[in-house]
């Protein structure tokens, strides 16, 4: 099991004795995070490094599950892309099928808590079943929420409204509530399978498997085939590139199995791929995590060519293995890269195959760039950071109306 | 060595220096510019804690490694109107020239007001590039052990967290209500004079630097004045 101590040698013991000097200030508290799902996703994957952390630092923590049906993750979908701003509708009866499965799952949780913090739409709804069962509700909001389409968000504002407090990853995802709004940015953890270090030999047995030989720089894109990644146009821009300077692409990642339009992202991918044997498109399993931290740091230059994005963990990643990252200045893209110093931002595929032959070109300046990249994500994007905000929100609502609490 | 160098860094406080760690928790109002009127629109309106977060705080945040605008109002200017001119002005701006924010809103309203004046046409950002404001809330948890002597300051600045830095050093003007005063050169003075130390201490220019640099030159600064005290920054 990972141990807390297992980070000092990479955040430093500065770091993680704040941890447990903030957890020991708070006290011992009972702690729950419900989410949708134990496995898949970003939510699932911080949760289940964070979770453990939590309680080593003394919170007596618990993770709770919502269970549903297939309509119940139909309905939380359209939720999802509602607020990422789709024109979604959603019959009455299936309003009511979200709030009896909540009531369901209510019947069935029997903890009590200090604190519960509720992350995206699917339980949110637990908090008008359950309210006297924890002193301070949090909804914790994952979701792009900066332009959401007005109906969905009037039915769940209304639900957010009975909490005491709301979470958000980006400022602009802020709404009208009235309860304080936080701003805890999305986090990775560097000693998941996905960004733990790998020796020289992990990293070419997974490159012998996939069967990437490493005869010329690999420019690299990890995303699901979807046309919010454009792919294609990452595509176009290496085009570009090849006409001056030998490289190869790589483009890694699953299919979009809830985007309707996901296969025919793909078809375009190949169609666009077809008769270059310099680009390699490999579908891989969403649990690929390993072959995937392989992969990113066998490339040279890491690619994010979103036109949106929310946050953009992907580059975090990237950045934390201390690669180059051009991506687009979209979501929280922006926050992350700055040119010359942690990468570059592009608005073109024209951008972006400027700037991977600026670095082909310029090694020393990649090699500079991916070092503050990687220390920028140690320093801001770690799930040590998480927990440590997590800490002060906790200590926050306990003092409500305060700016300014000593412990 | 400037200060004299009779000075014997274990000799013990009359008050002992406690150093404190701070953790901000960012939190947006919900409330956007997307345009340069808007935004004095809104900073007339906001609350000064508003101003405070994004002139001061919002260091403690997600910043870049190297300053390049001290604030976030010079930033969205060069960043989203793209206005290098703007972004020049409200770059020199230090709101630690003024006695409090009102002053301080006054004196941004004012750059704000002008330049719009000049100008032909209203700057605007792109869509997905407005300006969020946003405030903050703050814990503050005392160190276990306190500095007794000099060299026990010493020694702890070279191991606190930023944090403790930005608490002591922007944090304490705020709080002690005074534009030139951190709590460092006012321990200093108050427990061991060293009158040539606490006046360079203050005439660091700290707006413009990132907070690492403004311990190493404390650092730096107290090494020049008394001499090696702990062997940091090498």
């Amino acid at each position: 099991m990972v141990t807390l101590s297992d980070y000092t040698a990479i955040v430093g013991e500065e770091v993680v004795g704040q941890l447990y000097r903030l957890a020991e200030a708070l006290g011992p508290r009972r702690f729950v995070h419900v989410n949708s799902t134990r496995s898949g996703g970003g939510v699932a994957e911080i949760l289940s490094r964070a979770v453990p952390l939590l309680n080593q630092l003394g919170l007596d923590t618990l993770w709770e599950v919502v269970q549903g049906d297939p309509d119940f993750f139909e309905v939380t979908k359209s939720f999802h892309n509602a607020l990422q701003g789709q024109d979604v509708r959603v019959s009455q009866s299936l309003l009511e099928h979200y709030k009896d499965i909540n009531r369901e799952n209510a019947r069935k949780f029997t903890w009590e808590a200090d604190f519960v913090l509720v992350h995206d739409p699917q339980p949110a709804w637990l908090i008008n079943e359950m309210r006297s069962q924890a002193k301070h509700w949090i909804w914790r909001c994952h979701i792009d929420v900066s332009r959401p389409n007005l109906k969905i968000w009037k039915f769940l504002q209304e639900i957010v409204s009975q909490y005491d407090a709301s979470v958000f990853s980006m400022a602009q995802f802020a709404q009208n509530l009235p309860h304080p709004q936080y701003l805890i940015r999305p986090s990775i953890d560097p000693l998941s399978e996905k960004n733990r270090d790998l020796t020289p030999e992990e990293i070419q047995q997974v490159l012998d498997r996939l069967q990437i030989e490493r005869d010329k720089p690999i420019i690299l894109q990890v995303s699901r085939f979807d046309t919010f990644k454009d792919p294609v146009g990452v595509i176009q821009a290496f085009r570009m590139v090849r006409k001056h300077t030998p490289c190869k692409l790589v483009l890694a990642g699953g299919e979009a199995t809830d985007d309707p339009e996901g296969p025919r992202t793909l078809a375009e991918v190949m169609e666009a791929a077809h008769g270059e044997p310099d680009i390699q498109v490999l579908l891989l399993p969403a649990d690929a995590h390993h072959e995937v931290n392989a992969l990113q740091r066998a490339a040279d230059i890491i690619l994010q060519k979103s036109t949106r994005e929310g946050f953009g963990l992907t580059v975090t990643e990237a950045m934390w293995k201390g690669k180059p990252v051009i991506a687009s200045a979209v979501g929280g893209i922006v926050l992350q890269l700055r040119d010359y110093s942690t990468g570059f931002l592009v608005n073109s595929p024209e951008g972006c195959a400027f700037r991977i032959r600026y670095l082909l070109h310029r090694p020393e300046m990649a090699a500079r760039m991916g070092k503050m990249a990687k220390e920028f994500a140690r320093q801001h994007f770690l799930i040590t950071r998480t927990l440590r905000d997590y800490l002060t929100l906790l200590s926050l609502l306990e003092n409500p109306g305060s700016q300014l609490i000593e412990l | 060595m400037k200060q004299t160098e009779k000075f014997d860094p274990n000799l013990p406080a009359k008050d002992p220096f406690w150093f404190r760690e701070c953790f901000l928790m960012p939190m947006p109002l919900g409330q956007k510019a997307i345009n340069l009127r808007e935004l004095l629109h809104i900073l007339r309106e906001v609350d000064e804690s508003v101003i405070y977060y994004h002139l001061v705080q919002s260091r403690l945040t997600v910043t870049q490694p190297v300053v390049e605008y001290p604030n976030e109002f010079a930033l969205w200017a060069a960043t989203a109107l793209q206005d290098s001119k703007l972004a020049e002005k409200l770059s020199s701006f230090d709101p630690f020239d003024y006695d409090n924010m009102e002053e301080v809103r006054g004196a941004m309203v004012d750059i704000m007001e002008e330049y719009l004046w000049d100008l032909p046409s209203v700057p605007w950002a792109h869509a997905g590039f407005e300006f969020h404001f946003c405030e903050a809330s703050m814990v503050v948890i005392r160190s276990e052990t306190p500095a007794n002597t000099l060299k026990d300051f010493c020694q702890g600045l070279g191991k606190v967290g930023l944090d403790s830095v930005y608490y002591h050093f922007f944090e304490a003007r705020r709080r002690l209500g005074t534009r030139q005063l951190d709590d460092f050169s006012y321990w200093m003075e108050t427990n061991f004079g060293l009158p040539e130390l606490v006046k360079a201490i203050r005439d660091i220019d700290a707006y413009f630097y990132t907070l690492r640099e403004i311990r190493d030159t404390l650092l730096v600064l107290i090494r020049e004045h008394l001499g090696e005290l702990c062997g940091y920054p090498q």
